[in-house]
């Protein structure tokens, strides 16, 4: 079954220039990532790809479920897409707390989660992203990367269907980059989600894609599987027993 | 040091007293119901006195006492009634020997030219169909004064005060009659004929004492000597002429 | 001196009215001016700003004009309402409220301004509908900013003189307002009135805008 089936075409217009933005992927694997440099049009297509903007043409579907179908007329609001994004600079919201933050999407009323509110599905994914020392604090009070695993388990509380990941682990260093790295396969492994990752980071190529996806100038300019990953957890794998 | 621009500073400065009060200038402070007749006057005054020229400033009597007794530079007070003079009197504002009349005028009630309903006495106007009536600020508006003192003569004030729409001077009370947002209003027989399309006068209504205007030079007047000549101007045939057109009545 | 506190409680009436209505108005454009681009959109911020910068007689004759007996929306109300709105205090209501609009319109666009589109953006991805975004993630990074703003037009209602005199007229205990109060009281040369009325008038205002200062420092900080 195809995994990612998206094609997305659309005219954006910066002033008095025009950028064309024209990109397909069909892929059979989960992971995907987007890879190119900048101005290419990742963002853009993750964007498209979760509702906040509206491509002039096209189709998105992921595991089966259709979001979006020019021809038909159907377009799924950001909020039907039941997609996890995870944005470049991570979008923390920046009066509430790191629990207030992940429960942000459990909630639909008007009012945000109250800061002593205890929801078993946080505090489970606060454990799981061990942001326990940090719950109670508010986005400008953490590093980096307590940042990026709070961006990361909001996005996940909410069960989401795929996940999208812009640049996360560029503002972060070296060492702390390849252990969230290999955290992040953990999860896609154990959760089987489908994944798109936008970066430009060699290294996020190898530890985590299964197909790459080259973008230049709003176009694919090169799509290959790659084989054998490099990574040995990278391989498609049987669910592990007792998850 | 750098003289010309302390030059030029000084001719600057030259230049705006110059633009200021000139010798020949009158300043005149006049009742708002002398407006149209004075526009008049002051150019038949500039004629008769090469050189001079005359400021008009009008305004409610009571308005432009406050401005006169807080030391504004004003050579005439022409009043619509006594009490303000004879309070400008008290003051020592004018000088007395110069106080005179030169106007009588008329107390009429006016409505909308839409009026639906007249008022055929002023005991109407405490009745139903009048609910909005303009009446000059009786503490600073003579013509509020004159109509107060008519109304509490005839024990009307109580009923008709809360229907009251204060003027900031009998002008007003005549554009709040031609805009037609009261039913009905006090004014002037000489300000109800500036404007026949848009008001009508319903009643002429008799005063206790008859509405004579005085007028008089301040004893601060810069200019004395004009101030003077203003005062007697407004008692030439060319000058009761232009009072009589727009309705005055001889002192 | 009784007459001076029912001018101040006319006062804080009219100008809490006026804070209140541009609350609502004044926030919900802008909202749209800051997040929605469209042709004009200049031009209208400017025409919505004019009230600001236009002398308020100006203003007040546009209004007589527009909402007088004869004026083409007074004219509407007095025919299918039986509204009179010249010489109430719902004019003096509107008279404050179009003046001071402006302060907290560009109050207001100016601190969703400095709202990252991208939490809004990550709050709809997270299942939260367009209401729920703007009370629970624009608003509240955006109130200190909108609050300020507020506290300024109150100020201004509070002052507000020109338009009112000419839409409202000046009717003790219905439309006679401090600033109006002091004016009358000068007119008729009644100083120790005109006094009272003044330091009253001050006090309120100073103390209105002490309480503005205090909510600028402390900003949140609105980028993650």
């Amino acid at each position: 079954m195809t995994v990612w089936d998206v094609s997305l075409h659309k005219r954006l217009r910066h002033g008095a220039s025009h950028f064309e933005l024209d990109v397909q992927l069909r892929c059979e694997l989960p992971r995907v990532v987007l890879y190119g440099p900048s101005g290419a049009g990742k963002t853009q297509t993750l964007r498209m790809i979760a509702g906040i903007s509206r491509p002039d043409a096209g189709h998105v579907r992921i595991a089966g479920r259709e979001l979006f179908d020019q021809a038909s007329g159907l377009c799924l609001s950001p909020q039907d897409r039941r997609l996890g994004c995870v944005f470049q600079d991570y979008a923390l919201f920046p009066h509430l707390t790191v629990r207030q933050n992940i429960a942000f999407g459990l909630h639909r009323s008007w009012r945000n989660p109250r800061r002593v509110a205890r929801d078993p599905r946080v505090e489970r994914w606060i454990e799981q992203c061990r942001l326990q020392a940090v719950a109670g604090h508010c986005p400008h009070q953490l590093s980096g990367g307590q940042r990026q695993r709070t961006a990361l388990a909001r996005a996940l509380v909410n069960e989401p269907s795929a996940l999208l990941l812009d640049e996360p682990f560029a503002a972060l260093d070296k060492g702390l980059r390849q252990r969230l790295r290999e955290e992040l396969l953990e999860l896609q492994v154990t959760l089987q989600l489908p994944l798109l990752l936008i970066t430009h980071d060699d290294e996020d190529l190898r530890c985590l894609a299964q197909t790459v996806v080259q973008i230049e100038g709003g176009r694919v300019s090169d799509d290959a599987l790659i084989s054998p990953p490099l990574h040995p957890r990278a391989r498609p794998q049987v669910r592990p027993q007792g998850l | 040091m750098n003289i010309r621009p302390l030059r030029a500073l000084a001719t600057f400065a030259a230049l705006l007293v110059n633009l200021t009060a000139q010798a020949g200038d009158v300043t005149v402070s006049a009742a708002a119901s002398l407006t149209n007749a004075f526009r008049d006057i002051a150019p038949l005054f500039e004629a008769a006195h090469p050189g001079a020229r005359v400021q008009l400033n009008f305004g409610a009597s009571g308005a432009l006492l406050t401005q006169i007794a807080k030391g504004a530079p004003a050579d005439v007070f022409a009043s619509a009634d006594q009490l303000r003079m004879d309070q400008a009197q008290t003051q020592k504002l004018i000088k007395p020997e110069s106080r005179r009349d030169f106007v009588r005028n008329t107390l009429v009630v006016i409505t909308p030219v839409s009026a639906a309903s007249l008022p055929h006495s002023i005991e109407d106007l405490a009745r139903a169909p009048f609910a909005r009536i303009a009446i000059g600020v009786p503490a600073s508006v003579p013509v509020g004064s004159y109509t107060k003192d008519v109304l509490q003569a005839a024990g009307l004030w109580g009923a008709i005060e809360p229907k009251m729409i204060g003027a900031s001077s009998v002008r007003q009370a005549l554009d709040y009659v031609a805009r037609a947002e009261v039913d009905a209003g006090f004014v002037y027989a000489t300000d109800a004929a500036i404007m026949p399309d848009k008001v009508k006068v319903a009643l002429t209504v008799s005063t206790a004492k008859p509405i004579l205007y005085p007028v008089a030079a301040l004893a601060g007047a810069p200019n004395p000597a004009e101030a003077t000549k203003f005062v007697d101007f407004l008692f030439t045939p060319a000058a009761q002429a232009v009072l009589a057109k727009y309705g005055f009545g001889k002192p | 001196m009784s007459a001076a506190w029912v001018a101040l409680a006319l006062t804080l009436k009219v100008a809490g009215w006026a804070t209140a209505l541009n609350l609502v108005f004044g926030v919900a454009v802008g909202f749209v001016m800051a997040r929605w681009r469209f042709p004009g959109r200049d031009l209208l911020d400017a025409a919505l700003t004019l009230p600001m910068v236009m002398p308020p007689t100006v203003l007040g004759y546009y209004l007589l004009v527009l909402v007088g007996s004869q004026g083409v929306v007074g004219a509407w109300l007095l025919q299918h309402f039986g509204i009179r709105l010249i010489f109430t205090w719902q004019a003096a209501v509107l008279a404050a409220t179009i003046v001071s609009f402006p302060l907290v319109f560009k109050a207001a666009r100016a601190a969703f301004e400095t709202v990252e589109p991208q939490l809004e953006d990550a709050a709809s991805t997270l299942g939260i509908g367009a209401w729920g975004v703007f009370f629970r993630v624009s608003l509240p990074l955006a109130w200190r900013g909108i609050l300020a703003g507020l506290l300024l037009s109150f100020a201004r209602a509070l002052g507000e003189f020109g338009a009112t005199l000419m839409v409202a007229g000046s009717i003790v205990g219905k439309t006679q307002t401090l600033s109006i109060a002091v004016y009358e009281a000068v007119q008729a040369g009644q100083d120790d009135s005109a006094n009272f009325l003044v330091a009253v008038t001050s006090i309120t205002c100073v103390a209105v805008l002490l309480s503005a200062g205090r909510l600028v420092p402390g900003r949140v900080i609105a980028r993650a």
